[in-house]
């Protein structure tokens, strides 16, 4: 199917719009000062698999942002890599049975930062996720995690909670990739 | 004693029981470094 190139005023057609592939499902706005950021009804039948950008705002210190599912805090496995800006080193992790796939996404005074594709949470099936999250700060980290939530369970919302300290402003937005 | 607050949606409001019992739970043995967060849980 060629690239549509809609016209202003154009009635679009069932086809055009089919062919969109990535659909905006929600946008939820971070409050202030807060350690904990539950979206509801992020997921449902309409897609499998999804893309979560949170980009804007900043947080109290620098910490990181754990993601869980509905209210899961058990089975969660991660494993990945880090790095630091200014340094060639890398460190592995992989952890299983965690109460949460810790450190998905980073925050520091300067930024906050989480990017990570979620297949299937409302399937009744494995929840899997893809991550990346950065301090834009020199000599802080970078974060690439993979993980899974070792159970068949479906589930419509996720929560971001920081290790420490708050986080505040910003925007949380889902994306579903069409089917 | 105040519960931290939680963001449900648009709503912040103080956790409850439940939420906070969560919330401590997720955020236990997490020691926020600044050069190495990912060993950090």
């Amino acid at each position: 199917m060629p690239v549509p190139d809609f016209s202003p005023g154009e009635v679009l057609t069932a086809q055009a719009m089919d062919s969109i592939g990535l659909w905006l499902v929600k946008t939820q706005t971070i409050g202030a000062t807060v350690p904990s950021v539950v979206v509801p009804d992020a997921f449902s039948a309409d897609f499998e698999n999804y893309r979560i950008i949170v980009s804007g705002g900043v947080a109290s210190t620098n910490n990181g942002l754990n993601l869980t599912f509905g209210a899961t805090i058990t089975g969660y496995t991660r494993t990945g890599i880090s790095m630091i800006h200014g340094s060639t080193t890398v460190t592995g992790v992989s952890q299983q049975s965690q109460t949460s796939i810790s450190n998905i996404g980073l925050g520091t005074t300067n930024n906050l930062s989480l990017a990570f594709d979620c297949y299937s949470p409302f399937s009744a099936n494995r929840t899997i996720v893809n991550g990346f999250g950065m301090r834009a700060t020199a000599g802080q980290s970078v974060n690439w995690l993979s993980g899974y939530l070792d159970n068949d369970t479906s589930y419509t919302d996720f929560t971001l909670t920081v290790t420490s300290g708050t986080i505040s402003g910003g925007e949380i937005r889902v994306y579903g990739y069409r089917n | 004693m105040t519960k931290p607050l939680i963001q449900v949606g648009d709503e912040i409001r103080e956790m409850t029981d439940e939420e906070h019992a969560r919330y401590l739970e997720i955020i236990k043995d997490e020691v926020p470094t600044t050069d190495s967060p990912i060993d950090a849980g």
